[in-house]
């Protein structure tokens, strides 16, 4: 017994407050490498990219289809381990408007309600979802700004595309932070021309986007299988899905499926065996498609995108005459003060040259006052919008390949009907 | 007294009075399932504390006007404590977390509580009383998940509780079958087929919508292939025929619309064009926008 303990303490030992305020001590040893880290507080360590339960993603699914087609928001909580942010859980926040502190009451209540129930409870970002995809506005960035303020630094901004991922089958989530380059330049206030292109900042590094990874938990995996393929007979499960009107692919066959009861009495029960052929093999179970909505051939909303990016175009070249004006402002008042200071310079020379003595000059804090140029309007702005541009139009290009790959297959399809 | 305290028959004499409700609630006869419910009771499940063998929580959803059809579309995890004769139930975080819910989502109201386990509790009764008076009134829908995948599935099931014997006592109380369904709003449909796509090998990123339209033309061709093979076979004999499938693909068939050729085409170029227009116009959008943005820097 004293051997064991003597033992015990020739290890390494950590101590940590655990939540009673009591010290506790635990072996180091014990910890696997991979949470190593979690320990070491002081450490900063770069995310570098995110793992997304399905819980999360659905909650972020739901709320944002749910008040489509206004843009919502909600917090996400999760873990970041080793440059991996966990995200996984996520809760709403209310669209209502109310004050900021209800707004943080709200917020510090569900996570000490969810910390009851062992959800993770820190803050590891928020989400918000988006109609068209052009979600660089000035809130967002603020926002983003306020989260990263934090120590940590590991805060991240989920987007999600609520009409992408309902029209295009595909699921359209991307995670973002505030680069480096544009928090100094937030923090100075200065986003004029030189310096953005001293700093580098262009519109397609404001934000740096992670890699998503989804992860489901075993029982997740085994609930995924389940829906994929409900227990029981496969057969049977196949006529039935067959016959009812709310089930997968459920608008094909309800249109067409209106005489049901004509088809119920038809079935056969004991030729339910002869049907395993139309079914896929076991094994590649979980192929079996949750959705087929990638096949539609109706275009998804390009002309409501095409007036969007109309409108941006619109406010980018009134950004750029605004610059245009304040830039030949600014030239003007640099020559005439250049004209001021060489006339000065004249004038004296001449003065010396005749033996009298030359007037004193000014300083360039004196000049300055006499010719006074506007300040350089915020760049910010138009590079939001420059932003918003290029977000569009990547979608559109993106849309492109599948648009043309369908658009084939429908004549494929036809030529060979 | 922050926790109710729901005890076996001999201390529930006060409840009596309560379990009258449940005879004069209208029961539910349909119940449709959105999937987050059923993760959300897996992560609690995964969450519990230590040598806690189920956990419960409260279902939110909406009800059609006469409470005839439920739809559970969220839920939230209540903690509660076991032993051998009495149950406690956190009262306290059932009531926050419901009017916090209440404030993001303000249409959804109680409509029962989930469970799980291979069976039921035995203070399910006691908890579907509990639930039935905070539904009044109308009837508490009781979902049970099996976590424990006894039957080598997790057989999601849904209960109605209905009260039994001549006079209603709470602990009284025969759970009967709900039909549900899950439902699959589009949205949730494409989240879960890329969670499906990242369950079979472990994790996986996000596709682009070009890798999501290959993967679903290779599914439809492995479907056809499949039907090909059944109709050929039912042709030549060896398969008995069935007429459910039978009428089901002519209706598939029927489907295609029959466009003639020089429609069709007419169609087909006007598409295309259109694609290529709007491609070939974004396209230069961008490039402009680039080359402002140079010739800022250079300026």
């Amino acid at each position: 017994m004293a051997a064991a303990d003597s033992k015990n303490q020739a290890k390494p030992m950590t101590a940590l407050l655990n939540e009673n305020n009591e010290l506790a001590t635990f072996d180091l040893a014990a910890i696997p490498a991979h949470l190593a880290s979690v320990l070491d507080i002081e450490a900063t360590k770069a995310v570098t990219s995110v793992k997304v339960d399905p819980l999360a993603v659905l909650k972020i699914v739901k709320h944002s289809r749910e008040a489509f087609p206004t843009s919502v928001n909600g917090q996400l909580l999760g873990l970041e381990i080793d440059g991996v942010l966990e995200v996984t859980n996520a809760f709403p926040v209310p669209t209502q408007p109310g004050s900021e502190e209800d707004m943080t009451n709200y917020q510090i209540e569900m996570i000490q309600c969810l910390r009851e129930v062992n959800v993770d409870s820190s803050s590891v970002g928020w989400y918000q979802s988006t109609r068209l995809g052009d979600f660089m506005q000035q809130p967002l960035l603020d926002v983003q700004a306020s989260y990263q303020a934090s120590p940590s630094n590991s805060s991240i901004v989920l987007i999600h595309d609520t009409a992408k991922s309902e029209q295009a089958g595909n699921l359209s989530l991307r995670a973002f932070r505030l680069s480096p380059t544009y928090l100094e330049l937030a923090a100075a206030g200065k986003f004029t021309t030189a310096e953005l292109a001293a700093k580098g900042l262009t519109y397609g590094n404001i934000l740096e986007e992670l890699p998503i990874e989804i992860e489901s938990s075993n029982l997740a995996s085994a609930l995924l299988a389940e829906l994929q393929w409900p227990g029981g007979s496969v057969e049977q499960e196949l006529m039935e899905s067959l016959q009812r009107p709310s089930s997968f692919n459920a608008r094909l066959r309800a249109r067409k499926l209106a005489d049901r009861s004509a088809i119920a009495d038809d079935a056969d029960s004991d030729s339910l065996s002869s049907l395993s052929g139309l079914l896929p093999s076991r094994p590649n179970y979980l192929a079996r498609p949750f959705c087929t909505n990638s096949l539609d051939l109706t275009p998804s909303g390009v002309t409501r995108h095409l007036e969007t990016i109309g409108e941006l175009i619109d406010e980018h070249i009134h950004d750029a005459n605004q610059w245009m004006y304040w830039q030949r402002g600014a030239a003007k008042e640099k020559y005439r003060r250049q004209q001021y200071v060489q006339r000065k310079k004249n004038a004296n020379a001449a003065r010396v040259a005749r033996g009298e003595k030359p007037e004193p000059e000014e300083s360039e804090k004196e000049l300055d006052k006499m010719f006074r140029t506007l300040p350089e309007p915020s760049r910010l702005d138009a590079l939001l919008n420059t932003a918003n541009l290029n977000l569009l139009t990547k979608g559109i290009t993106q849309s492109r390949g599948p648009a043309l790959t369908k658009l084939y297959m429908a004549q494929g399809l036809h030529e060979s009907a | 007294m922050s926790t109710l305290n729901l005890n076996l028959p001999t201390l529930a004499g006060s409840m009596v009075k309560s379990g009258a409700t449940n005879t004069a609630t209208t029961t539910a006869q349909q119940c449709y399932i959105h999937p987050v419910v059923l993760f959300s009771i897996l992560d609690h499940f995964l969450r519990r504390n230590d040598n806690q063998e189920r956990v419960i929580g409260t279902l939110l959803g909406v009800r059609s006007d006469d409470g005839r059809i439920v739809e559970i579309r969220s839920c939230f995890a209540v903690p509660h404590f076991e032993t051998d004769d009495q149950v406690e139930v956190d009262m306290e975080h059932h009531r926050t977390m419901y009017a916090l819910h209440k404030k993001a989502s303000a249409r959804e109201q109680i409509v029962g509580w989930y469970a799980t386990g291979s069976s039921l509790s035995k203070y399910a009764a006691l908890i579907q009383d509990f639930y039935s008076r905070e539904a009044a009134p109308f009837s508490a829908v009781h979902l049970v998940m099996d976590t424990d995948l006894s039957a080598g599935e997790l057989g999601i099931k849904c209960l109605q509780g209905a009260a039994v014997g001549a006079a209603a006592h709470p602990e009284n109380c025969v759970f009967l079958p709900l039909p549900y369904e899950l439902q699959y709003p589009d949205a949730e449909l494409s989240a879960l087929q890329t969670a499906a796509d990242s369950s079979e090998q472990g994790v996986t990123g996000l596709v682009s919508d070009m890798e999501q339209l290959e993967k679903t033309i290779e599914e439809l061709h492995s479907m056809l292939d499949r039907v090909t093979k059944y109709v050929t076979s039912v042709v030549d004999g060896s398969v008995k025929p069935n007429n459910v499938v039978g009428k089901y693909l002519m209706d598939m068939l029927a489907i295609v619309p029959k466009v003639d050729d020089k429609q069709f085409s007419v169609l087909f170029q006007s598409h295309l064009q259109d694609i290529l227009m709007v491609a070939y116009l974004t396209n230069l959008t961008r490039a402009q926008l680039n080359i402002a943005d140079r010739l800022q820097r250079i300026l």
